[in-house]
């Protein structure tokens, strides 16, 4: 019996928010979609002046609740957030959250770390916490960098700044085996905690006053070990969980990973030996969604029909510079297209 | 005399004169897969490489002389000479009865070895094993060698020219075995290295066969 059993952890569902403006690829001033860069991505949402993470998290949510029914004030044990660019230094934003939905968790954790592979890393924490007598958790992710950083005119002509996109998804889980969650594996890798640094050109550190905006740094001597290192973290952690829940990969019927651009997409799938269609992300509309991929990947898998009642799930990214990896498998149950 | 066209403005070349940073670095993550399929690594040259614990100069003396090859190869034995100089003829035991002719072309400075071979005949030589023998110390930091070995695709593994040449019912080419080729050199290089190892480990002679 693995570990799951008592008691059990169900996906039972996740929905989007993304922000109402769309940029093309013009707006980073690069019309030649010759360059490699810009290949793949044709726009991405950027968050508006003034819009918060905590309104983000409430849209999204707001969907979730009407899909599954759920009552906010009773049905949320556990608040996890994780937001790429924090609307306030020092609070984080799950108590905001909880305000706005009238909700009153025993536990808010605003996540700092983990990234792009948040989503698997809430799982394995909101598991944790049921085994300690919580029914049910909201996790939340924001990626709002877009709009708050690369789209600042002194970063736009960066190469990095067309990659990231804005959004927002969440997602539910509940303490039954409706949706189970098979198995869950999660990595730290400390050793490569230093590669991703936020800069700015000024050389001053984020919180002192600058001349300049922030841009993140992955220096030109570390890109190919950086690429290489993600090019097998994924995989060998998606095997992994695979492993624990008793499957190989070829039972996977929808794999949903991080997004950080197209080569790291074709890279995992091949490594996997997984047909494109089965391989289900938004990189082209939507640019890196960072942690807020997994669930709005999830999301568009169930609406457009690639995720149906039985489908096994596998969910696997990596975050940063390769400092976290994980994945998850769930036998998916959960909401499908008939929702909408 | 100087070239008469721009070298960065034929097709196909990248230099950092035509290719910025910034997109030489695309390229190059574009270029980088998490995995390669076999038949797109070893489809066209099969090349593998070893180190070998064992200095370079007795490394080449033993691949240059061609009864080595009856050691460390999986199936070629019996080896004579020929009537015509440095052409030796054996068997190549995993076609049955197959003969195989051989020459050996070695370049002492370079540390290259060639083995110019075909199966049944020897007028034409067109299974050829690029060998090359690197100082271990040069490229690794360390006493041994390295050793390079490249097989090219010659159109002759597809079809057999010389038909009648082979032995009768023997049914199969040694072109059929080339989805095998890395297997089989993996294997072999890896009796090269234990064989090599072992004598140099234990102080005999490199070439037993060689009288004193």
């Amino acid at each position: 019996m693995t570990q799951l059993s008592q008691p059990p952890l169900s996906l039972v569902g996740t929905a989007s928010y993304l922000p109402e403006t769309v940029r093309d690829n013009a707006f980073f001033g690069c019309t030649d979609t010759k360059n490699p860069m810009f290949k793949g991505s044709r726009t991405r949402h950027h968050v508006a002046d003034g819009e918060t993470a905590v309104q983000m998290i409430e849209r999204a949510a707001r969907r979730l609740g009407e899909n599954l029914d759920l009552d906010f004030g009773r049905d949320v044990d556990v608040l996890l957030t994780n937001v790429s660019c924090l609307d306030q230094p020092f609070t984080g934003c799950g108590a905001s959250v909880a305000r706005v939905l009238g909700c009153k968790p025993r536990w808010i954790i605003d996540m700092q770390n983990t990234g792009c592979v948040s989503f698997v890393f809430m799982l394995d924490l909101a598991r944790a916490l049921i085994r300690s007598g919580a029914r049910s958790a909201l996790l939340c992710n924001v990626q709002n960098a877009g709009g708050r950083i690369f789209a600042h005119p002194e970063n736009r002509a960066r190469p990095q700044s067309a990659i990231p996109g804005d959004g927002c998804g969440v997602g539910y889980v509940v303490a039954n085996d409706e949706s189970p969650v098979r198995a869950i594996e999660t990595l730290s890798h400390g050793e490569y905690a230093d590669d991703m640094r936020v800069k700015s050109e000024d050389g001053e550190a984020w919180w002192a006053p600058r001349s300049g905006p922030l841009h993140i740094d992955f220096t030109q001597s570390r890109i190919g070990k950086i690429v290489s290192r993600g090019n097998q973290l994924v995989p060998k952690i998606v095997t992994k969980a695979c492993a624990e829940a008793g499957i190989s990969v070829s039972d996977i019927d929808v794999l949903v990973t991080n997004q950080p651009n197209k080569t790291f997409l074709r890279n995992w799938r091949e490594a996997l030996l997984m047909p494109e269609e089965k391989h289900v992300h938004t990189f082209e509309d939507h640019g890196n969604l960072f942690g807020a991929a997994m669930p709005i990947s999830i999301e568009k898998a169930a609406l457009q029909g690639t995720l149906t009642n039985g489908s096994t799930l596998a969910i696997g990214g990596f975050s940063h510079a390769g400092d976290y990896s994980g994945a998850a498998i769930v036998d998916w149950r959960g909401q499908s297209e008939h929702v909408q | 005399m100087p070239s008469s066209v721009d070298i960065n403005l034929i097709p196909n070349v990248h230099r950092f004169e035509n290719c910025p940073k910034d997109e030489m670095n695309a390229l190059a993550m574009d270029l980088t897969h998490a995995v390669y399929p076999h038949d797109q690594v070893y489809g066209k040259y099969c090349t593998l490489e070893e180190y070998i614990a064992c200095p370079p100069e007795a490394v080449f003396e033993y691949l240059s002389d061609v009864h080595c090859l009856a050691e460390w190869t999986y199936s070629m034995r019996d080896f004579a000479p020929t009537e015509q100089d440095g052409l030796y003829v054996s068997l190549d035991k995993i076609g049955s009865a197959t003969r195989i002719f051989t020459k050996v072309k070695s370049v002492p400075g370079a540390m290259t070895v060639d083995y110019h071979c075909a199966w049944d005949q020897g007028d034409a030589l067109w299974m050829i094993y690029l060998m090359r023998v690197v100082p271990a110390q040069l490229v690794l930091n360390k006493p041994g060698s390295v050793v390079l070995w490249t097989n090219c695709k010659h159109p002759h593994y597809e079809n057999n020219p010389f038909p009648d040449a082979a032995p009768e019912g023997r049914d199969l080419w040694v072109g059929d075995l080339w989805p095998f080729f890395y297997a089989g050199h993996h294997v072999e290089m890896q009796n090269l290295k234990s064989i090599l190892e072992h004598r140099h480990a234990s102080g005999e002679a490199i070439r037993p066969w060689v009288s004193k």
